[in-house]
């Protein structure tokens, strides 16, 4: 086989906040999919038949386990990519400058530093072993990449993805309908015809946006909310199973179930006592942190990497 | 023309529904006795603000309202801050970062 994906994710349990920070999670959809699942997709779209994700917390061991087995099998090329980052990397040219360049190690470079991707040869992985996966910098080549990224560490840098990809600026499509020019609402919302939109915005997955309610600010609502009666969302996002109460005004924050991070103010806050907001419905079990393999022609799942097990 | 009447009050103890009474009758009896005057209510105690404590604010509000006063709160946490303004309480009250600001009358804040 010519090439395996071996993705890293965060360690843990992906729903869980992030060291460092105060909200963020790297489970959050980005409109409607999460990071690792638009990853997926695009090293799939690189022909790789062969992809894997696995936990941080795994122990590193198992991780270099599955690289040098895929190697033993013949596996020439090893693509690993340790989440922490939306990069729109054109993969098909970090291949090729690998193969062209000979090279047995190539990680990925921005202006800022290394995005933890990297390339590796077989007979690197089978003749190296740990220390080669370990320290892939040790005798490697740079790929500088001077395109769209973005680290992914905190709420802050979740909210510049959002308005990123509904201005354009990045190219992440929305998932659902564009029913007009940067506005995209999945077909199973219902949006109640009271409800002021400004563009852009995204209504996902069975969201139910109620009479009255205003969006604007490049907000975002992910599946299966409830926004109730003349709520305004202002630079705002709203992540899965959120229920938001009548007639607040939510400015610059994002809202994941009882929890709001307001980044205007820097202030965290559990609302659900004050009954302002609420977790609604089952959110979807995502990534156990067991390796999963994901087939070529696999319909992703909406969270996470619960997929067919390896 | 005489300077409009000013005071400070701190907001009951929710838990107790006979300091929540008092409070309320103060507040009637300060807005009643007098031509336009300033309710300083000040937060500086506060962490978070309560859903009810706002009702009690807006209450606050109405009375003021009647008298052609106005309620002002100073001092707030950050969290008190985001509270208010998910709320929407910051559209009828004006909002101080301290209680001497709000007594000398200074612009409020922007929320």
């Amino acid at each position: 086989m010519e090439m395996g994906a071996l993705v890293v994710t965060a360690g843990g349990d992906v729903t869980s906040t992030a060291p460092g920070s105060s909200l963020w999670a790297p489970a959050w959809p980005v409109l409607g999919q999460t990071v690792l699942e638009r990853w997926i997709k695009m090293v799939q779209g690189l022909g790789v038949g062969l992809v894997s994700v696995v936990d941080r917390a795994e122990q590193q061991s198992n991780r270099v386990h599955t690289m040098i087995e895929w190697a033993r099998e013949g596996v020439e090329r090893i693509l690993l990519i340790v989440l922490g980052s939306y990069a729109e990397i054109d993969l098909c040219d970090l291949v090729r400058f690998h193969y062209e360049g000979q090279h047995q190690v190539t990680r990925v470079f921005d202006q800022e530093g290394p995005l933890g991707i990297s390339l590796l040869d077989r007979g690197c992985v089978l003749g190296h072993r740990e220390r080669a996966i370990h320290e892939p910098h040790s005798h490697s080549s740079r790929y500088d990449f001077l395109g769209y990224v973005i680290r992914l560490s905190s709420t802050v840098s979740y909210r510049q993805l959002v308005e990123d990809a509904l201005q354009g600026r990045c190219g992440i499509r929305p998932t659902g309908i564009q029913t007009r020019e940067r506005v995209w609402i999945d077909q199973t919302a219902f949006v109640d015809p009271s409800v002021q939109i400004e563009a852009p915005c995204y209504i996902g997955p069975r969201a139910r946006v109620r009479a009255s309610v205003r969006i604007r600010g490049c907000s975002s609502i992910e599946r299966d909310c409830d926004i109730d009666l003349g709520t305004t969302l202002d630079h705002t996002s709203i992540l899965p199973n959120t229920y938001v109460a009548p007639g607040l005004y939510v400015r610059e924050s994002v809202v994941d179930g009882t929890k709001l991070e307001n980044l205007a103010r820097g202030v965290e806050l559990d609302l659900g006592t004050a009954g302002l907001l609420a977790r609604i419905g089952n959110p979807q079990p995502t990534a156990s942190g067991r390796p999963v393999q994901v087939s070529p022609d696999q319909e992703l799942p909406l969270s996470g990497a619960e997929a067919q097990q390896s | 023309m005489p300077p409009s009447p000013v005071t400070v009050m701190q907001l009951p103890d929710l838990s107790d529904p006979s300091a929540h009474r008092s409070f309320l009758r103060e507040v009637k009896k300060f807005m009643d006795s007098s031509r336009q005057p300033r309710l300083i209510v000040d937060l500086s105690t506060v962490g978070q603000i309560a859903p009810e404590s706002i009702d009690l604010l807006l209450e606050c509000v109405d009375q003021a309202e009647r008298s052609d006063g106005e309620v002002s709160v100073a001092g707030a946490s950050r969290e008190t801050e985001v509270i208010l303004e998910l709320t929407q309480a910051t559209s009828v009250l004006n909002i101080f970062p301290s209680v001497l600001e709000a007594a000398n009358g200074s612009q409020p804040q922007v929320a």
